[in-house]
Formats: C-alpha cells, structure tokens, sequence
C-alpha cells in the first residue's frame, strides 16, 4: 500500500525555488532514502512533508488522503513524525519530558508506557539518563533522544532529516542499525541522509536529488552499484 | 557506545543524597535545576525544594503576612521617606511586580519578546478612565468592575494583535510589538473621545469611607491600594503557577526552546501562543486599571517606549521564566528610583549597567528559571505512567474486557 505520495510538489523560498515538481512514493513498512549535496533539497523536502512548508504548487497523500493543505501539528496526529535536522531536541527538559512531548497528540495514553519501553529498549542510554536535560547530553544522545521522541506518538511514517549529521562513524552504524530495527518492527521510514553509503546500504529504495530535482531512483543496492552516483557520493 | 560519553552526570553524590531526603518526606523532586545553576541565590531554591509542604507553607504564610504589613511597618533602612512616601511606593512595586508576571508569561515562557507591553497596560488605564471619570462621556461603572473589564478588553486587543503578528518570529515579533505601543499612544493622542494630554481626572476608586468621611482608597493613601493590587497579585501568581505546571506551561516551554520541533511533536504552536499573548496582555491591563485608580488621573503622557522597555528590564532582571524572579524584578525596578531619590536621574543607567552585569555573571537573572514545573509535569507522567500501567495489568487479567483505544 502507498503510504506517502508526492505529486509534483514546488518549494519556493521567496523566488528562489528550492524543489522542481517533485514526485515519488513511499510504501507501507519501506525504508526510503533520499541522498543528494548540500543544497539538494533534502530538508526541504522533509519539512514539506513534515508541514513546516507550504508547497508552491503539486499535492501530498498519506494514506490515500490530500494533506497538502494540512498543518504540521495535525500531520503529527495522522501519523507522520519527524525527527528534525540538528535534532531539535528540548534543552531545558529532562530526558523523560522530552519523550513526553512526543506524545502530545496521542489520544490513546494507555500505549505510551509501552512505547517507551519500546525507545528505553533501542536506546539505553536513554533509559540511564532520563533524569538528565537534553541540553547536557552529547551529541549521539541527543539523536537518539530526538529519534526516541519521534517514535513517542506512535507514527506510521518516521521522517529522520540526517540522523547521522555531526556524528563519529562507529556511532553512525549503530544509528542505521537501530533505524533498520524501528523499521522492521513496522513502522515505514523516511530518510535525508549525506552519508550515501549507509544510506543507501539500508534503503529499501533511494532517490538522488540535485538541485531539487530526483535524478535517479533505484533499490539501494542498485544505486550503491551505480557508478555515476559512486563517483559523485560514495568517494570511490 | 563508548563515544557517546557525555558530560558527566549532574547528580553529585550530594544532590542524590538532598533528592533521597526528599523522597523520605514525601515532596516531589525537582530541584535539578537549582543543582545545574548554582550562582548567588542558586542553592535557595533547592533548600526551598527540601523543605516539606508544611514547612513550605508556614514560610510562605509568614512572607505574605510581611508583604501585607510592609507599608504599615515602613522599615528604616527600606522607607523611601522623606522623599517619597512609602505606602505609595509599595503600591507601585506592586503594580510593576504584577507587569513583570504578566510579561514573564509572554517572554519568561513562551518565549516571545514584547517590546510593546506598555500597550495593554495603556489600555487597562484607559478602560478604567473611560469608565469612571465624570470627563469621560461612556456608560459609568463601579471601579471595581473595570478591573475584569479592563483585562477582558486587553485580552482582546491581545489577540487582535497577536493572530496577525505571531507569525513572526524572534527581532521581527519584537519590531512589530513596538511599533504596537507606540500605536496605542498615539491613538490616544488623536481620537478625540480619548482626550490626549488633557486626559481624565477623578477616576474611581473602591467603596468606602474612614471615620472621617474621607474615602479609604484615596489618590494619596497607598497602604489600602496596596492591599487590593497585593490581593490581585498574590491570585495571579497562583492562577499563573497553575498554567505553569500544566501542559500549557509545558508547551510554552517548548515553544520558547525550539517552535519547529513543538510542532512537529503535534503542538499547535501559533494557538499556544496567541494565549501567552492574550494571558499576558489581560494581566497588564489589570495592572493598568490598578495604577490608574489610584492616581486618579490618565492622560497620554506616561505610556511612552522607554517604560516598555523597562517592563523588560524588570522581567529580564529578576530572571526570565521564573515568577518570583519576576515579582523581584519589577519591584526592585520601580523601587529603586524612588528610595534612592538622589540618583533617580541615572535610573536608566544604573539599570543598563545592572542588566549588562546581570547579563555577564549570572545570565539568566538574578533567580533563574526553576526546571520545577518540569518536575511537576513529570510527578503528573509519572502518576499517569502508573495508572496505565495498572489498566494494562487489569486488561491482561481480563482479555475480554480490555477497554478500546
């Protein structure tokens, strides 16, 4: 089942127009990546989705249903979530209040113990510092902290903009490991990733942007063995 | 995980051992923050957390008795006399610890910074001038009316302004509010009904006559206005510890630290807002109200920039977010210059110097925000935690009965 459908969507950022009627797909329990330069368009195309943006021109589905015109808070409530650039996470709470935030829209407050038993579980750490301000943490805790408080309200689609952004390497195989896991215990992912290699390694199917536009599509493996994006993303 | 060794815990064995004694007593934890930002006053607030809820009590019982008899006992040291009479000037404290909490929800917690607020403490004023004073052609009221009145009438003009302006953000939102204040003053230089310069003059003022048929809340007596703008204070700083510990609270704070990610937690963030503006906007139209009745005169005179920016200064100095930093503030920025008659001209650069030095030792004001209303959202998680957990044992005893989502 198509879970999120892009159809030609524009961004502008005043005139300058950041994504050219962009189009693609994601399917129910994928993992999608969408790799590309700085400039690309990534997190605009996140935050469009996210609702942080207003589309110039084209429509967004999620699960079959127009939200083109729906506000980021409400998007939130339908099952789309996202775990921002820079991580965005709330310095002066706690650890435990951050997670809470997440739950904000959630109706059912009977799932939330599970849930973050779920978050405790793929991420310890966080369970060892729940007491402690976001602020304070580093800056792998944080990522873990703001993809924990993503997964808080339950979504349907996860959007994650560059978890591995500022990272050290060891850590970020760990982030792609937890992210394969979150996805095959059901919920579909979204991600922006600079790190292609990964990216694309765990991608169900990738998309490359360049200067707002999709220039290739593909499995992931199929992409990893594409000599053009070798050259230009994977520095072989 | 080896690389993901953070800065070490802030828990020092001592702070455990204080958060121990606290759970032994029952109070719920929540001083972390005091732990974090130890400065000048930095450990009172964490002594002030390992007091028990009757020690608490009592301390506070006995500070707002004082507060009440200050203007009676007029204090040596502290008495503005000869040069300004003290219960007058403690109703002025008063009036200005009551802007700073009501900016300090607009700033302190949503995080908005409003440089106009002299804008709803003008109309407040107006409210009560228009509908009181005998120069003032509206429909009359009793004095005491027009305090709800003026804060429901500011609360409008709060969201009038609010809906089209919080759109923006940061210097923006800043520009647009000051540029409000300075509407709100000219307005009432150029609508006639408003009367300028000339003003209103014998506003109302509460029932009641003394022994000698003198009114009890005359222009010149403070003590009795204090009492009733001390009343006011002392409900709002309730009312507004109660939003603080709520989701609301929570929410401002969210918006305040960081609006992209609020919303994509699922808050409306530009609702919450409107209501900071709006709660914010009300307060200071009730301390306009209280200020003008006991003057006894409005005129377009005393609603200029510098006084908004000073509201500010009170809410920045006594510290951003925390409501008693706030009533500390704004009391200690109008105390000032009165007390201290022979420097009252350099007020405003002794209060630059002291924001620029608060700013460089102890930048988050003189008592910070308290993460407390955090820990009290997390003593309700926690309550709700258990409960759910309760429900989920009961749902597994009885699959049958298992409530629906």
């Amino acid at each position: 089942m198509t879970l999120l459908e892009l159809k030609n969507i524009s961004v502008h950022y005043g005139r300058i127009q950041a994504i050219k009627e962009m189009s693609f797909t994601v399917e129910e329990g994928e993992i999608v990546s969408l790799i590309g330069a700085n400039g690309a368009g990534k997190t605009t195309t996140m935050k469009t989705i996210s609702g942080l943006l207003n589309p110039s021109g084209g429509s967004i589905s999620f699960m079959g249903q127009d939200i083109t015109k729906m506000k980021a808070h409400i998007r939130v409530v339908q099952g789309i979530s996202q775990a921002p650039e820079g991580r965005g996470i709330f310095p002066a709470m706690t650890v435990l209040e951050n997670l809470d935030m997440g739950t904000f829209g959630r109706k059912d407050r009977s799932g939330v113990s599970e849930d973050l038993d779920r978050v405790f579980t793929l991420f310890p750490r966080l369970k060892e510092r729940e007491k402690q301000f976001g602020g304070t943490m580093s800056g792998g805790e944080q990522q873990m902290l703001a993809i924990g408080r993503a997964l808080m309200s339950r979504p349907k689609l996860l959007l994650l903009d560059e978890p591995s952004m500022g990272l050290a390497p060891q850590f970020i195989r760990q982030i792609f490991k937890i992210i394969t896991e979150i996805n095959s215990q059901g919920t579909t992912v979204l991600l922006v990733e600079q790190n292609a290699n990964q990216a694309l390694a765990r991608a169900h199917r990738a998309f490359v942007l360049e200067t707002g536009e999709i220039t290739h599509s593909g499995t992931g493996k199929e992409l990893l063995a594409n000599p053009a994006i070798k050259e230009a993303y994977l520095g072989v | 995980m080896s690389m993901v060794d953070g800065p070490t815990p802030l828990h020092t064995a001592k702070a455990d051992q204080a958060a121990e004694d606290r759970e032994a007593v029952g109070t719920p934890p929540g001083s972390s923050a005091a732990v974090r930002r130890k400065g000048w006053f930095g450990g009172l607030g964490e002594k002030w957390q390992e007091l028990p809820r009757q020690k608490q009590w009592a301390v506070l019982i006995i500070v707002v008795v004082l507060a009440y008899l200050l203007p009676v006992i007029n204090p040596p040291l502290i008495s503005t006399e000869p040069g300004n009479d003290f219960p007058l000037a403690c109703q002025t404290m008063a009036v200005w610890a009551l802007v700073a909490v009501g900016l300090n929800v607009v700033i302190g917690y949503a995080g908005l910074l409003d440089l106009g607020y002299i804008a709803f403490f003008a109309v407040g004023s107006y409210v009560a001038a228009m509908l009181t004073s005998p120069d003032s052609t509206f429909l009359k009221i009793p004095y005491l009316w027009t305090i709800p009145v003026a804060m429901a009438v500011t609360m409008f003009f709060g969201v009038l302004l609010g809906v089209p302006t919080l759109r923006l953000r940061g210097d923006y939102l800043a520009i647009v509010t000051l540029g409000f204040g300075e509407i709100v003053r000219i307005l009432a230089t150029i609508i006639p009904a408003m009367k300028g310069q000339v003003g209103f003059q014998n506003l109302g003022h509460p029932p009641g006559l003394d022994a000698h048929g003198v009114p009890i809340f005359a222009n010149s007596n403070g003590t009795p206005w204090y009492w009733l703008t001390l009343t006011i204070l002392i409900i709002v700083l309730l009312l507004a510890g109660n939003l603080e510990r709520s989701r609301v609270g929570r929410n401002w704070i969210a918006i305040r630290e960081d609006e992209d990610a609020a919303e994509t937690m699922g808050v409306p963030t530009f609702k919450y807002k409107v209501w900071a503006f709006a709660i914010g906007a009300g307060i200071g139209g009730m301390s306009g109200a209280l200020m003008s009745g006991q003057v006894g005169f409005v005129n377009n005179q005393k609603f200029d920039v510098v006084t908004s920016v000073l509201f500010v200064a009170a809410v920045v100095l006594g510290g951003a977010g925390n409501k008693v930093g706030a009533i500390l503030g704004g009391a200690l920025v109008a105390y000032i210059p009165l007390r201290f008659t022979a420097i009252a001209d350099y007020k405003y650069l002794i209060f630059g110097l002291a924001l620029c030095l608060i700013m460089i030792f102890r930048s988050h004001g003189l008592l910070a925000a308290r993460q407390q209303l955090l820990a009290y959202g997390r003593h309700a998680y926690n309550e709700v935690k258990a409960r759910t957990d309760a429900k989920s044992a009961k749902a597994k005893a009885a699959p049958g009965k298992e409530a629906s989502l």
